[in-house]
Order: C-alpha cells, then structure tokens, then sequence
C-alpha cells in the first residue's frame, strides 16, 4: 500500500522545497542543508519559542518569526539569509553572550556547545557589554554545584532554554527542575536544591545546549577531540536495547585508564527515541574494570585458580566434561544468562543437539535478574525491569516459554534447582557476558558448591564474580562492546551490538571459545567467524520471529567522531565542515580518510 | 456624557447588590437570557466596543473567534491583572461597581457558551477581591449566579484567582498559563486563546472595563452604545489620570472629550500645578509613546491617539510637568521593566536589564555619548524580537524619549549630572514591587 502523504511546497531561500504538511519552518530548513540556530527547540521535547534565534523572514508577515514555531504553508516564502535575518539573529546572540562566562577552556561542553558554535556562524564578533557579567553561584568552577547524584550544574553557563525543565515534565515524567525568580535573575533549580534524582538524569546534558548541566562521570575526563573515536552500537543492560553510542578517547599506547569514556543516545523512533537510561548510560566502567577476566583459570589439585593457556585449557576440560558426561549422562547443565546473544545462544542449542540428540537443548536454563525500576507513572520513557537484552532470543530459539513479544517476567530457575539440590548436577556450564549480578541470584548456587553438590563448575564470562571465583574452569569472554553480536529486544527488533574495543588480554570472544569447546569435545561446527554462525541460523530457522534478516545485520566500525556526526545528525554536519579544521591531530586518534564510508547501521533517521 | 459605569461610585452603598438591582440592575443578564447567544455576539460588535485592556481589539470579533466546534468546555478569562503603570481604573469598578462586572461575566460567558468565568486579580488587589467575593456571594443568592439563572436553564460560575504581583501576568496566554498553576509566562500565538486556551480549551480573555460595558450594550442596544463615542469608538470610557496635575483620578467620558480637556479641562484633571507647565504626556500606560502638550488637541479615542502618534492603549495618561528629567523617567520605567520581565525569552530577559544598567549610568553622569548609541541599537534589537508584546512595551520609554529629549540625556552626559533638578543624587527608581 502505498502512504499517502500530505504535502505543502514552499521557497526557501530561492528553492522550491517540499515537505510533509504540519512540518515547522525549521524543520524544513534542517531536512534541506539550511543552517538556523536553535535552542528552545528539541525534536524530543518540542517548541517554547523563547530563545528567538532561530528568526526568518517569511513574506506578507509583518516581524521577522520563529521557524520553530511557525508550520509551513503551500507558497510561504521563506527568507533565512536577508540582511534584516542576519542582524536580527546577530542581536539575539551578542544577548546570548553578554551574561555567559565564556569559560570554554574549562567547561565540558567546549568543542561540542552549540552555544560556541552558532555564536560563531550566526553572532556578531564582539560584544558591546561592559558591565560586570550575571554571577549566580561563584566565578569560574566554583560555580559548579551539586545537582543531585549523577550531575553538575554551573547557572552562570545557562541560557534558560528550559530544555531541561521541559525534559524532565514530558519525558522523564517528574517535573522535578523548575525555573526560580523572574526575568534577568531567573535561574534553573530543584526543590528544596535537592538536585535531580532520576534515572534519566544523564539526557540533561545531552539536551542542554550548553556546559550549564553536565555529568560527574564525564566532567574534566576528556574533551571532543580527544575523543575522536566511535561506534554505533545499542545498549545490553536491559531488555529495552537502546540505540547508542560507545564513545573512545584516543590515547597514546603507553597512557594507563580506560578508552571507553562514555555513552551516548542515538535516535531511534521505534526503541528510545533520543534517550537512554543512567544505568546504561553510567555502567560501563566494569569493561575495563579490575574485575575484568583476562586470562583463563583452571583449580589445580591444591585448591587454587591458576594463570593458564587455552591450549592447557582446553584438554584439560574436555577431560573433565566426557568424564562428568559418563558418571551421568544427563547430568551435564547449562545455565545460561540471557545476556548471550543470539549467536551465543544458537551455539548452546548446536552443541547440546550435537552431544545429546534432539532433547539436549532441555539441558539448558537461560536466567536473568529482574529489578522493577522506580520511575514517575507519567514518564514516557519506561526502562524495563528485565536487566537482560535477549529474553526474546532465548525464547526465538525456544530455550524459554513464550513467544517473541510477549511480556517478560522472571526467569524460571526452578527445575535446575531441584537437580541441583537432589544432587543429580554433575557439571554446571554457566555463561555470564554480562555485568555482575544480572544472571539473577546465584547464591543457592554457591551454597550447592560449598555443600559439595556441585563437583564440576565451569565459568564462561567477563568478570570475577563470586560464582567465577567457586569455579574450576574459568573461560573469559567478550562483553557486549568487543563483539558483532545480534539481540532481539523486549518489543521483538533485532539489533546489534558493534565492536569498539579488541577483548583484554587472552579473552576471546565467545562464539569462538564454544566453537573450539564443542571441537575439543568432538563436534565439529564448522563455523569459522561469528557471520558463519548468523548464516547457519538463516538457514535453519530463517523465518522465526525475532531472528528475521540475522544474516544480513550489518555492523558498525570504528569511526571518527567526525565522521560519525556527519552520518548521524546531518544538522551537524556543518559543524564539522566549518569548525575543527585547524585543530592539532590527535596522537592515536582515527584518520578519518583511513576509514571505510560509515555503514548504514541501524538505519538512521532524519532529523525531526 | 454622565457617567454610566462610575455615577454610582461614590455613593456609600453602592456597590450592594440592593442597591444595584434598585437602579436596573441584572436588567441586561434577564434580557440577555431572552435572545440567542449569537444574536448577542452580533449586538456586541454592533456596539463597536473594543477590549479596554490595551490592544484596543473588537470585543465581539473576539468572540466570535471562540471555538465553537470545540468539544471541550469553553471559559471567559476575565482580566482584572491592572498593572500597566498609570492604571487604576478596574480596581474601581471591581471595588465600587462589583455588580456590573459578575453581570457581564454572566452575559459573556452566556454568549460565548461558557458556563464559568474566571477573574483573575492582581495580587496586590486583596481588598478588592475581599469586595468582589462577598457580592459574588449576594449574586449566587439571588440567583444571578449559579445553576438555572433566572429560570432560564444557564448555568454559570465565577471564580476569583489572585496573582502573585507579576506586571507580565497581565498578558492574556500569561493569565491563562498562571490560573492554571504555572508561571506567569506567555504562550506562542498561534494558537489564540479563542481556540487553545485555559486548560487547552477555547476561552475569551477580557478586561474588567470590557465586560463592564457588556451589560449596557444588551440594556440599551448597539446603537445607543455605539453613537455614546465616534466611530468605531463607542461607548464610556475609564481615564487614569497621573503625574503632575492638580486633581489625578479616574475619569469617565466619551471617546469624544480631548486629551487637552481631559489633562487640562476643570471637570477633569484641571492642568499642571500651579507655575508649571506640561512637558511630557504619556498617554496610554507607560508601554506606549509620548505626546508633547502641543499634540493633545486630539480626541482621546483608540484610532486618533494612534493617529497622533501614541497609544490609547489602558488610558493611563501619565503626566508629566517641566520638572521630570526625561533621563530619569526612562531609567525609572526601565528598572520596572527589568524587574518584570518574565525571562522566559533572550531578547527581553538580557536586553531590558542591559537598557537599564545604561540608563542608569547616564543617570548617574557617568555615561558616554556612544552609550546613547547603544541604547538606540539594543532597543531594536528587543523591538519585533519578542515572545510577547513585552518587549516592544518595554523599549518604548527608551525610544521615545531618546527621539524627543535628546538633548537631556546629552546635557546628563556632558554636565556629569541631572541639570534639571537638585536633588538627582538622592532619586531612586520607584517602581511597583
Ligand atoms: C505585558 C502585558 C501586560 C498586560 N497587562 C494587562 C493588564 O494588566 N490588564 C489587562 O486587562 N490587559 C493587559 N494586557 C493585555 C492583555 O494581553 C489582553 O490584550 C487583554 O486582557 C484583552 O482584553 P480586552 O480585549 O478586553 O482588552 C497586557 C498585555 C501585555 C503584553
Ligand atoms: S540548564 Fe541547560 S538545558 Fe536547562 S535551561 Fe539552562 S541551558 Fe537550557
Ligand atoms: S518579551 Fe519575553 S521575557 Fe519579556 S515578558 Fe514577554 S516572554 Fe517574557
Ligand atoms: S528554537 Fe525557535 S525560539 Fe528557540
């Protein structure tokens, strides 16, 4: 069927445009390369029409008007260049400036503030201001208070847009920050200076347009240049699968610390619009962490965990899985997190069926954690209690009741513990890719081990958790940002996780530690990288929900930050054609000529 | 003309609902009740009456404008904000002429298909809402308000809503964002407030003055209303008058009488003191433009103050004698209008501040003959820049007085002080808190 879409035509600076019937002014202009400021103005959060830069002329109207405000119409002709535009605009940014403290080289936002940038395109090139600026909480830094648990605020930076009252009234759902007093002396605050306290805390500073609100996990760790690095990806800590960004500071080889310096949102109409949570935001320091598994463990006789090779690994294993194998032959289990993707998960199912015959899939249990989230009734943006990405896949491949879609409550664990219990378990083969705690309780199963219950634990994962610690085996794997992987969210989309980061140390990623596991125990797969693996799912179960279009999921590569802005928001893309030029390179930082043109992902959606 | 919306003022019970049904009283609302809405909506624009608020527009047309597909409720906003400078004459009705604002609430709402009217009232105005609530208490006894009026099957409520003393809550999307618990702080237009109004529904907003007029209008007919002013400027008229005359006060005439008789004429404010002479005549609220006292032979009527060059705006005139330092009153307007500003846009919030720190340095002597400059430029780039007509009220007094007294503000900058009075060291601003 085809959609009919109403449509108005207009001119715009001298060009016949056409855009869909209800669109702003400003919105056409952006769809069409037009650069015009805007601050009010959030496709997220909608129109104020306060901060008056994004001015045009438009014929037969008697002021110059708001774009953002103003929705086309058939033969309005539209004007964003006249000399009345420019000065008009020049005026209200020499406005914009005459109070902000200029603190660039300090503040956060520098080098990616659209405040900086307009006022370069659009403002005047002085200011005519020679009172002393507006001073809110101190000069400098010491302007810089508390903001509740996740955020800084600096007032003396804002430009009142109100994006963030807006934000936290329509999206997070709990007007918790407010403007106080009235005209020049307004200023944004919270009840009682109590500060934020949301779990959507962290889009604060992506829709502030200045350094005003920024965020303790990001504040003086890295600036935009020295971070040039990329990658497209979606978040895993949830069964909601948020779009993202994984963002990489460029540093030198021998510099110690971490690269991965933050994350951020990226828009998908269908998933998280232009938001992310603070969990997926804020939780990521544990990639690189110290609890990080980077080598492979084996127990020896006397009790201890020692350093070993895959290849002393990998035998000795195999010997103590056949063995466990023929004490019982079905007392060989599988407890697997719902953080393994859908190629992860796949393997299971293979190597199970390949051991034990059509009922060796029964071996396994796929568990996560559940933890409600407490968030306003009224918000729009509902972070999910499933803390699992891939509750969907697991059912997909039929390793969980229910069907693609359908609600998700807690995993059942019931029946493994019962075995467990009654002492039927020789070996245990837990895989736990995700952060610490989200394969569910595990307690019981530290109890079985301490009681003797247990006489073969095997850990496949990312950290030394306490279950890894009790293992005999410990395998360490990939976290979601070091592979290609594919998850099927709670609404049933497919999507994809990129690889940012190379595994640390001896870590592998898992598709090839359990395609070299089921060699070592006989069964050849034949899968020789993870895209062999999504091929063989096609052709097996192509058409199941949730696993439609596995082989043609395209990834995401490191890019340059530049690069990546140019695909991702094209209203930015002047940005990085005017701007950056004359900036000193970067040691380590990704030549953006070296790169492969960027993939087109997750399909990315027009500006709104 | 006698006065019809203020004869009774000064009697002592005046304002009791007795008294006001003695004298023809709610004789409009039982009339009104007897015709069609829209035969009313039609009489109103007959009539010519136009919002005494400040924009001077068609009080029918307005109405006319209220969504009448609407599915949701309809209201009537009454605006009884009064905090133009040089304004005071709602407060006189509210307080001695209660009756006739709750019938005309009552008339309008009928017309209009409202069955409840808000009056928002200035914060400072307790005294008067403590009036107005006791009458609108009479009124719903009587049966004037309230359900099935007059045996009519109309249904109407009146509520009172106190401000908190913003100037800006006067501004009618203002009103309507403050009556519904939020900061006074203006809406976009489009959509008006006859189509997207209080709590999202169509609503009229009116000043006080307005619908005072309404139950005339229906009593005595379009016409009669009509021929009381010129054209297109029917009906009485309330006139603050301020500054520095013998006998301030709110008058009551036709739009016929002159700014000259109604500043200089004994029934009225009888002239400049006494070895004075006029200087300075602002005469709609301090939002609008100066006359010079040889402008003033012009009726004091919406289209010929304009045609003089000014606004009728809310008939506060504001008069000003040869001892007001131009300088001074600029600098004294500007610092209410920094103070009020709402700040919720740029040009408005950071440009009136900025006017005003400069005035203020001329003020003092200490400024520079580019600063005059300055002042000129940063006012056209508030004025058309705004989110609400704030901005281009706010830059007027700069304006103005820039393009008639110059020279004041250059003898300020080249003598280092005021030449005009002695005492300019120990002037404050006096603005409204
Ligand atoms: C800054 C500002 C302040 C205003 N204050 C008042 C006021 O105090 N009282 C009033 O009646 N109208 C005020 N107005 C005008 C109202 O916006 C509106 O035009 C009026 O209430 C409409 O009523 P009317 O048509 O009966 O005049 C103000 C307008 C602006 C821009
Ligand atoms: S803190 Fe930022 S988002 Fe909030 S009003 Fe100020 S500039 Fe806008
Ligand atoms: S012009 Fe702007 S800041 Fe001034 S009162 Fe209107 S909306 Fe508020
Ligand atoms: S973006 Fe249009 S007024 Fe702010």
């Amino acid at each position: 069927m085809i959609e009919v879409v109403d449509t108005v035509t207009l001119t715009l600076d001298g060009r016949q445009i056409t855009v869909e019937k209800g669109k702003t002014v400003l919105q056409a202009a952006l769809e069409h390369g037009v650069s015009l400021p805007y601050y009010c103005y959030h496709p997220g959060i909608g129109i104020d029409g306060s901060c008056r830069v994004c001015i045009v002329k438009i014929e037969k109207m008697p002021k110059l008007q708001t774009s953002c405000s103003t929705v086309c119409t058939d033969g309005m002709v539209v004007d964003t260049q006249s000399p009345d535009v420019h000065a008009a605009r020049a005026g209200v940014f020499e406005f914009l400036l005459i109070n902000h403290p200029l603190d660039c080289p300090v503040c956060d936002k520098g080098g990616e503030c659209p405040l900086q940038d307009f006022s370069y395109t659009f403002g005047p090139d002085n200011s005519r201001m020679e009172f002393p600026r507006r001073v809110f909480d101190g000069e400098g830094v010491k302007a810089d208070v508390d903001f509740g648990p996740t955020l800084m605020l600096n007032r003396n930076r804002c430009i009142m847009c109100t994006r963030c009252v807006r934000f936290m009234g329509l999206v997070d759902g709990d007007a918790q920050i407010g403007v106080i007093n009235r005209g020049n002396g307004s200023e944004i605050g919270t009840f009682n200076d109590e500060g934020v306290h949301s779990l959507m805390s962290g889009n604060l500073v992506d829709v502030c347009p200045v350094g005003a609100i920024t965020t303790r996990d990001y504040r003086f760790k890295s600036r935009p240049w020295d971070n040039p690095s990329v990658t497209d990806t979606i978040c895993t800590q949830c069964s909601k699968g948020c779009n993202t960004t994984a963002w990489l500071k460029a540093k030198p080889e021998w510099a110690k610390g971490s690269s991965l310096i933050r994350f951020t949102p990226r828009f998908n109409a269908d998933v998280n619009q232009y938001w992310m949570c603070d969990i997926g935001r804020f939780n990521y320091r544990w990639v690189e962490g110290d609890d990080r598994l980077r080598a492979p463990l084996v127990r020896d006789a006397q009790g201890t965990q020692q350093r070993a090779s895959w290849a002393d690994l990998m035998p000795k294993l195999r010997d103590r899985l056949a063995q466990a194998g023929q004490s019982s032959p079905d007392g060989v289990k599988f407890l697997v997190s719902a953080h393994a993707s859908n190629e992860e998960l796949f393997l299971f199912r293979r190597l199970t069926e390949e051991l034990l015959g059509p009922s060796g899939p029964s071996t396994i249990t796929v568990s996560w954690r559940v933890t409600p989230k407490q968030q306003p009734p009224r918000t729009t943006f509902k972070v999910p209690a499933v803390d699992a990405p891939n509750v969907n896949g697991a059912r997909a491949f039929g390793l969980v009741t229910g069907a693609v879609g359908d609600p998700q409550g807690p995993s059942n664990v019931g029946a493994l513990q019962a075995a467990v219990a009654a002492g039927s378990v020789t070996a245990l083969f837990v895989f736990d890719p995700g952060p610490d705690g989200t394969l569910g309780d595990s307690q019981w199963l530290l109890d079985a081990r301490a009681a003797g219950q247990l006489p073969l634990l095997i850990v496949q994962g990312v950290l030394m958790t306490s279950l890894a610690k009790a293992a005999d085996f410990v395998l360490p794997g990939a976290s979601f940002v070091e592979k290609d992987a594919s998850y099927t969210n709670d609404q049933g989309w497919l999507q994809a996780t990129s690889r940012a980061l190379a595994t640390p140390g001896d870590a592998r990623e898992d598709w090839q530690i359990l395609v070299d596991l089921a060699s070592g125990l006989g069964v050849q797969l034949g899968y020789t990288s993870a895209a062999t693996v999504r091929g063989d799912i096609a052709a097996r179960m192509g058409g199941a929900v949730g696993l439609v279009g596995i082989e043609g999921l395209a990834f995401a590569s490191t890019m340059s930050a530049r690069t990546w802005l140019q695909a991702s928001n094209p209203s930015e893309r002047w940005k990085w054609d005017f701007m950056y030029q004359d900036l000193p390179p970067v040691k380590g930082a990704v030549e953006p000529s070296s790169l492969p043109p960027p993939p087109g992902l997750i399909p990315l959606k027009e500006v709104k | 003309m006698e006065p019809l919306l203020t004869q009774d003022v000064r009697k002592p019970n005046g304002y009791t609902l007795d008294f006001y049904v003695e004298h023809d009283g709610y004789a409009g609302l039982r009339r009104a009740l007897g015709m069609a809405p829209d035969q009313i909506i039609e009489m109103v624009k007959a009539s010519g009456l136009r919002g005494r608020g400040g924009a001077g527009f068609p009080t029918g047309t307005k109405w006319q404008f209220v969504d009448k597909k609407s599915p949701n409720p309809r209201y009537i906003a009454c605006n009884a904000d009064e905090s133009e400078p040089g304004t005071f004459k709602d407060h006189v009705l509210m307080e001695r002429n209660p009756h006739l604002l709750i019938e005309g609430c009552a008339i309008a709402c009928y017309a209009i298909g409202a069955k409840v009217a808000y009056i928002y009232i200035r914060g400072e105005f307790l005294h008067v809402q403590q009036v107005l609530e006791a009458q609108i208490a009479e009124a719903y006894k009587a049966g004037y308000l309230g359900k099935n009026i007059l045996g009519s099957g109309f249904d109407c409520d009146v509520w009172i809503h106190r401000g908190a003393g913003a100037y800006e809550a006067g501004e009618e999307t203002a009103l309507l964002e403050s009556l519904e618990g939020k900061r006074a702080q203006p809406r976009n237009k489009p959509p008006f407030p006859a189509v997207v109004g209080l709590y999202n529904c169509p609503t009229a907003v009116n000043n006080v003055e307005t619908l005072c007029n309404v139950p005339l209008i229906v009593k005595n007919g379009a016409e009669w209303f009509a021929a009381l002013g010129p054209e297109k400027n029917g009906g009485p008229k309330l006139y603050c008058i301020s500054g520095q005359v013998k006998r301030p006060g709110v008058y009551e005439a036709s739009m016929h009488v002159t700014l000259r008789e109604l500043i200089e004429g004994e029934r009225y404010a009888g002239g400049a003191r006494e070895g004075r002479t006029l200087k300075a005549i602002i005469p709609g609220g301090s939002s609008v433009p100066v006359l010079l006292p040889e402008q003033l032979d012009v009726p004091a009527s919406f289209d010929a103050v304009q045609k003089a060059g000014s606004l009728l705006g809310s008939a506060g005139i504001i008069v000003c004698d040869d001892t007001t330092c131009m300088v001074w009153l600029a600098e004294n307007l500007l610092h209410f209008y920094r103070h009020e500003s709402c700040g919720k846009c740029t040009p408005c919030r950071e440009g009136t501040d900025w006017l005003h720190k400069i005035l203020h340095r001329i003020e003092r002597g200490e400024g520079q003959m580019r600063d005059l400059d300055l002042l000129a430029s940063i006012s056209a780039q508030i004025g058309g820049k705004t989110l609400c007509a704030f901005g281009d009220a706010a830059i007027t007094p700069v304006q103005t007085t820039l393009k008639h007294f110059r020279h004041e503000y250059e003898a300020h900058i080249r003598e280092g002080r005021c030449t005009l009075v002695a005492d300019w060291r120990a002037r404050q601003p006096i603005g409204a808190h």
